[in-house]
């Protein structure tokens, strides 16, 4: 029990939780989340009637052809968006990285190569992958109109500079004896790399880019929801009708989907163990390249896409609107987008707290299967499907985009935590329980100075994603600077929509700043 | 490999044939989301297959999920025709040379109604001070615009005015957001708020009128401008012939919800163009 007579520090860790809980208080009022809405008549009447329509999923053989349709249109979008990428990411990484200068003298520092365009490439990546790619999408769709095209451009530009960075990294950090050799035979920057990085940085190069490639799915699927095709598309319409039953199957499909992804990356991963492994995986990997822009190729053309459009549309963008009257919707929709990041998360440490408990299996066996199932249900759904779901139940606006991202990150949080407590060492518990101390107080004395750290710095990484994520929900209709950029484009108000998204970047960084100085605070 | 350039090559050939057939005499018609879109798609049917004989030529409707690429596509001449609302017209005149061509007798002098919930007490504009309040999609003339420009000149402004503004992007989803209680109050197109009482689909007992707007010019059906111009007068023709005592032009008339068709012409929309650049939404 809670109220264990005992418990010395019971008092004072009440007080601070209460504290803490005053300092969220302004996060409910700019985000009118109010929990209650939840429970109300009219709410459960028409979450009760959506739901109910679930069953059983809609299995007419028109619609069934066009979900197959459309999850192989997504497919194939993740897939060649991702080729893009690495088409993009690998000469970038190769040309950014350190890894292959690190023996080199002063002379190859002077090159103009290093020292000019390499600064200005890794400023290309951050810019690249800090816009989030259903903005990409969101951009592209209105260059190059509706349809798969846009998602493509937008998950390789996106990627790209992700692929680039964290390439040039992994290249970093293999051992440097191979390289230094070689460059002691006098081996120039394409052979170093040929002969003494590739082939040991080669396992976590594919490692990765199958992981990005898993990611790549996810956002293909929701991509839809501004207009560029895939099952998104189908879902966007069928929640808008509030159709239960084509919801359900789409909401199958994409389970099985994300399911029969991590499946064959598994088996991508396995192969390269083995010694043809490479050779046959680099070969599917072609294969499917080429057949998906087969299978993409018909729309594009028949749309007449034209690419030359992208230059105007880009320069319409500049100079960002610094007009006086912007500043008031900026300065809202900023609040907005962190209160939502902010109680969002929190919401989320509660819940993923209190699920770890059962899923690191302190409840038996059968609680804890069952919490992991719902906590992988809770991740597998993306944050911006739970919005457009979350805004059938709270209604458009900020409320929703909390729900939305409580969600979610209990989801993954809920599962790292349980991870922590499975790790923790077990005696200092033990010995408490042994000596008579209840079960809560054992808790809160032998585990929780255990994990709290570590489930704080998760938490905070989180929170650094999330608020990119609250940054953009409000394209479904959940608030925050996402409406603002959706309602700019929406208007052909482009030099807006530029102001939008520097503000977007801009807070996002100040999240990754405040977060890393906060964990570093946390490790001493 | 040689499995993907086969498919590459049978996928160039497809897209050359695709690119054929467009060569055809086909007239490409769209048209904003302003309704679900199966709801488009039933409501332009016999008028498709109208214009068809009229015309001597296919016609094929291409379904848009989203206004502004209606826009786009109309100026960037992937659509030849398409139905347009005031405030979209506007827009694609400042992007590009497009022509309109006829409206409806009713969007000469078109409406839009303020709706508020019943539960939450609402019975004017001033019981949603401080209240919730729902526009469709925000490039709507009857949605968002007019009524926008309307309240401003009530010297109410939306942002400060309501305690959340939101877009639910289509007509019918207001009413729905309203009678569900998730929004207190909203704005919409008043014909669509007309069919849907008539068929019986907005509850009295949960949502209710609260104000309507003065008259404006409204949506038109719009060709990009480069569309040869012996086919715009035949297009202008086949709407003008439209007669309510004709029972097959009735049934098509009925579900664009017209009593006739009229021509209309640029000057028309100077109404419109103003208001949008006075309540912000045009720079």
């Amino acid at each position: 029990m809670l109220s264990h007579p005992r418990d010395p520090a019971l008092l004072p860790r009440l007080g601070w939780t209460l504290v803490l809980l005053a300092l969220l208080a302004p996060t409910f009022v700019y985000t009118h989340f109010n929990p209650a809405l939840l429970l109300q008549p009219e709410t459960l009447g028409t979450l009760g009637h959506f739901v109910a329509g679930f069953f059983p999923p809609a299995h007419e053989a028109g619609f069934l052809l066009e979900v197959a349709r459309e999850t192989i249109t997504t497919l194939a979008v993740a897939t060649a968006g991702l080729g893009m990428a690495l088409f993009l990411g690998a000469p970038l990484a190769f040309v950014t990285t350190r890894a292959l200068d690190l023996p080199m003298s002063a002379e190859a520092r002077r090159h103009p190569l290093a020292r000019g365009l390499r600064p200005i490439l890794r400023g290309l990546m951050i810019g690249l992958r800090g816009v989030p790619e259903i903005v990409w999408a969101l951009l592209f769709v209105r260059a190059v109109g509706l349809g798969s095209l846009p998602a493509v451009l937008a998950l390789g530009l996106a990627y790209g500079g992700m692929l680039g960075k964290v390439y040039a990294e992994i290249l970093e950090s293999q051992p440097d004896g191979p390289t230094r050799a070689l460059t002691a035979q006098g081996a120039g920057r394409i052979q170093v790399f040929f002969w003494g990085l590739w082939p040991q940085a080669l396992p976590e190069l594919v490692s990765y880019t199958v992981y990005r490639w898993e990611c790549a799915i996810r956002a293909s699927a929701v991509m839809g929801f501004v207009g560029a095709g895939g099952i998104g598309q189908l879902l966007d319409t069928s929640i808008k009708m509030m159709n239960g039953s084509e919801v359900s199957t789409l909401l199958l499909v994409f389970l099985l989907l994300v399911i029969g992804t991590e499946a064959i990356s598994a088996l991508a991963r396995r192969g390269l163990e083995s010694r043809y492994g490479s050779g046959v995986l680099a070969a599917a990997v072609a294969t499917a390249i080429g057949a998906s822009l087969a299978w993409l190729w018909p729309a594009w053309a028949a749309a007449g896409a034209d690419l030359k459009a992208l230059w105007p549309f880009a320069a319409s963008f500049f100079p960002p609107e610094m007009g006086a009257a912007i500043w008031g919707d900026l300065a809202r929709g900023t609040l907005e987008t962190l209160a939502i990041s902010i109680l969002g998360t929190t919401l989320a440490f509660a819940g993923g707290g209190l699920l770890a408990l059962p899923a690191s299996g302190r409840f038996g066996m059968p609680a804890k299967a069952a919490t992991r199932l719902l906590l992988n249900a809770l991740r597998g759904v993306p944050d911006l499907l739970w919005a457009a779901l979350a805004v059938l139940a709270l209604g458009l606006g900020p409320a929703a985009g909390v729900l939305a991202l409580a969600l979610h990150t209990t989801g993954v949080l809920g599962r790292l935590f349980a991870e922590t407590l499975e790790n923790a060492p077990p005696l200092p518990e033990q010995a408490l329980l042994a000596a008579g101390a209840g079960r809560a107080a054992a808790f809160g004395h032998g585990v929780l100075p255990e994990v709290i750290v570590q489930w704080l710095a998760y938490t905070l990484y989180r929170w650094e994603n999330n608020i990119r994520i609250a940054a953009v929900l409000g394209i479904v209709g959940a608030g925050g600077l996402g409406q603002q950029l959706y309602l700019a484009l929406s208007l052909f108000q482009e030099k807006t929509a530029a102001t939008v998204i520097v503000a977007m970047l801009l807070l996002s960084w100040l999240a990754e700043e405040t977060s890393r100085h906060t964990r570093l605070r946390l490790a001493h | 490999m040689s499995f993907a350039k086969k498919t590459f090559a049978a996928a160039v050939m497809l897209a050359a044939a695709s690119v054929a057939l467009a060569e055809e005499a086909v007239l490409r018609v769209s048209a904003i989301p302003d309704e679900a879109p199966t709801e488009l798609q039933r409501k332009f049917a016999p008028l498709g297959s109208y214009l068809e004989k009229e015309l001597g030529m296919k016609v094929q409707f291409v379904p848009v999920t989203d206004y502004a690429a209606v826009v786009t596509a109309l100026t960037s001449d992937k659509i030849d025709m398409a139905w347009l609302g005031g405030f979209t017209y506007v827009q694609a005149k400042e992007r590009g040379k497009v022509v309109p061509l006829v409206q409806r007798e009713e969007d000469t002098k078109f409406t839009s109604k303020y709706i508020g919930s019943v539960a939450a007490g609402i019975n004017s504009l001033k019981d949603l001070k401080g209240k919730s309040f729902a526009f469709g999609s925000a490039s709507s003339t009857s949605g968002h615009l007019m009524p926008r420009y309307f309240l401003q000149k009530q010297n109410i402004k939306p942002e400060t005015y309501f305690k959340n503004v939101a877009y639910s992007g289509a007509h019918d989803a207001t009413v729905a957001w309203v009678a569900s209680g998730k929004v207190e109050g909203g704005a919409l197109n008043a014909s669509v708020w007309d069919k849907l009482v008539e068929a019986g689909k907005v509850d009295a007992t949960k949502v209710k009128v609260i104000g309507t707007t003065p008259t404006f010019y409204d949506y038109n059906w719009t060709v990009r401008g480069s569309l040869d111009a012996k086919l715009q007068k035949k297009i202008t023709a086949a709407f003008l012939k439209l007669d309510p005592k004709n029972p097959e032009h009735q049934q098509i008339l009925e579900l664009q919800r017209a009593t006739r068709f009229v021509g209309t012409k640029p000057e028309n929309y100077k109404g419109i163009e103003a208001a949008a650049r006075e309540a912000g939404l045009l720079k």
